[in-house]
């Protein structure tokens, strides 16, 4: 049974932009073990906020908890998986992915190895393991950074736009990886898409941004039923979201119009 | 075939021929006892190899001890000044003062500072140097996309990380480039540095066999000199291929 204490607590947490108060006052909670999909306009502050989250900026007021320890700086056990996927052009994929780990255990080389082994295999990138990213392929280079974040296996996995990049076949088969992962490892995870049908896929919980950072919550029935994407209810459940977003978008512009 | 074809594949060997040639052509032309034959300086060269030789690595020696403090000296201030906004905005306007500076000039100073003898040829080509190095660094450091110090933060990555991961890794190729110039200049240098209180050092015997208004002599020196660039430009390539494998450029 999924523990669905409060894990990461946003209280009262304020981000400004210049003028613009890109979040404003956002209260939020996140449950252990939850996969959680953020969307939104594009510039309404989904970034802002797992940066936040990250801990790569500070809130002007507010605090974060991660695990009842107010967030400071950025963690160890918190991965984040980039949108332009950030892989130095100096390592291998097997330097890459062995990286996080080297630099916060002190493992022998040999099991260093075998762990860099067991994600290559498991995210099915094993023959890349000398290879360069300009070597890679976009599939081949998302799952880099993918094993690259999950090797030191964070209880949080923050995701910018995983897919964006990616033709729609790997995006598939990208998606169905993370969610494996997820249900695997059991990791809180929230990820930023544009994609309503990447949303009800890999999202349990769906969260709509509203100007200002306010966020609705969807809860999502069709979230890790086996091969849900070749069901009708599937496309509905897209079809809702997306009367979802649309009305928020326009309450949005009811407010902004009577303000 | 088989042979023409590694021969087109040698840069290097079509490089000397070509000087060769060039070298002929303009023998040929201006006919003056000035310019000797390039065949003649080069059986000469190969009679007095073995002199030739000590200069050669008498002037080889300076120069990789000089590039070895440059390097010292040079890569931390250039980190620091790529890292550190502050400080570059005070050092940098220092530096495009100092750079253009023919520093050769400061060769009366630094003979009286450090004497005749080795130190201050050394001290002569670090001063020359050190500034390309800097600079090069420097520049590396800020050509570093920001979103990579991001990614190292994802990870709460320790300085000491940064600098292991990131830093020292992507300036790489950038201290081959400026060591590829300071070499180039060292070796130029070796004329100024060499001309006083030593007899040993391939500016030495060029300059010694100009004195004596000794061609050959003085053209098997240029072309010893030009041979000892390549073997420093090639260890530069080789080193460079050995430890930035994923900056593979052609030649």
């Amino acid at each position: 049974m999924k523990n669905k204490d409060a894990f990461i607590r946003l209280s009262d947490v304020s981000y400004r932009f210049g003028e613009r108060a890109v979040i404003n006052q956002l209260s939020l909670s996140l449950d252990k073990g939850v996969s959680y999909a953020l969307i939104g306009q594009s510039g309404i502050g989904k970034s802002t906020l797992l940066q936040l989250l990250a801990g790569f900026i500070s809130p002007d007021s507010g605090s974060i908890y991660i695990n009842d320890k107010k967030l400071i700086k950025p963690r160890v056990k918190t991965g984040f998986l980039f949108q332009e996927l950030g892989l130095f052009p100096w390592q291998t994929a097997f330097d890459s992915i062995k990286m996080p780990l080297q630099m916060h255990t002190s493992v022998q080389k040999e099991s260093l190895k075998s762990s860099v082994f067991k994600w290559l295999k498991e995210l099915q990138i094993e023959d890349c393991h000398e290879r360069y990213p300009h070597e890679l392929s976009g599939g081949q280079k998302q799952r880099v950074a993918l094993a690259r974040t999950l090797i030191t296996e964070p209880d949080f996995l923050l995701m910018d736009e995983p897919t964006t990049a990616i033709d729609a076949m790997t995006k598939e088969s990208i998606q169905a990886l993370i969610l494996a992962q997820h249900k695997k490892q059991q990791t809180t995870m929230l990820f930023v898409t544009h994609d309503i049908e990447e949303a009800v896929y890999l999202g349990e919980v769906i969260l709509i941004m509203r100007e200002g950072g306010k966020i609705t919550r969807i809860p999502n029935p069709l979230f890790g039923i086996e091969n849900n994407r070749e069901t009708l209810a599937f496309y509905q459940a897209c079809i809702d979201v997306r009367k979802h977003i649309n009305l928020e978008m326009e309450l949005d512009e009811v407010f902004t119009h009577n303000k | 075939m088989k042979y023409l074809r590694t021969i087109s594949n040698n840069q290097l060997f079509i490089g000397f021929l070509t000087t060769l040639l060039a070298w002929q052509v303009i023998y040929f032309l201006i006919d003056t006892h000035t310019i000797p034959a390039p065949m003649e300086t080069l059986i000469y060269l190969y009679t007095m190899k073995l002199p030739v030789l000590l200069h050669v690595l008498a002037s080889m020696s300076r120069v990789l001890v000089a590039v070895g403090i440059a390097l010292i000296i040079g890569v931390p201030i250039g980190i620091f000044a790529g890292i550190n906004h502050l400080f570059n905005q005070f050092f940098s306007p220092f530096l495009y003062y100092i750079y253009p500076i023919p520093k050769v000039a400061f060769l009366p100073v630094l003979m009286l500072l450090y004497g005749l003898g080795n130190q201050s040829k050394v001290i002569l080509i670090i001063f020359i140097i050190v500034f390309q190095i800097i600079l090069s660094v420097r520049d590396g450091v800020r050509q570093i996309p920001s979103s990579y110090f991001t990614v190292m933060d994802s990870f709460a990555s320790s300085t000491l990380s940064k600098y292991r991961y990131l830093i020292i890794p992507a300036i790489s190729p950038h201290i081959f480039s400026g060591l590829r110039i300071s070499i180039g200049i060292s070796l130029a240098t070796l004329f100024f540095a060499e001309n006083y209180a030593t007899t040993y050092g391939i500016g030495y015997y060029i300059l010694s066999a100009w004195t004596k208004m000794d061609y050959i002599e003085m053209f098997s020196g240029i072309v010893a000199l030009s041979f000892l660039g390549i073997l420093m430009f090639k260890a530069i390539d080789l080193l460079e291929a050995k430890t930035t494998p994923w900056n593979k450029k052609p030649f």
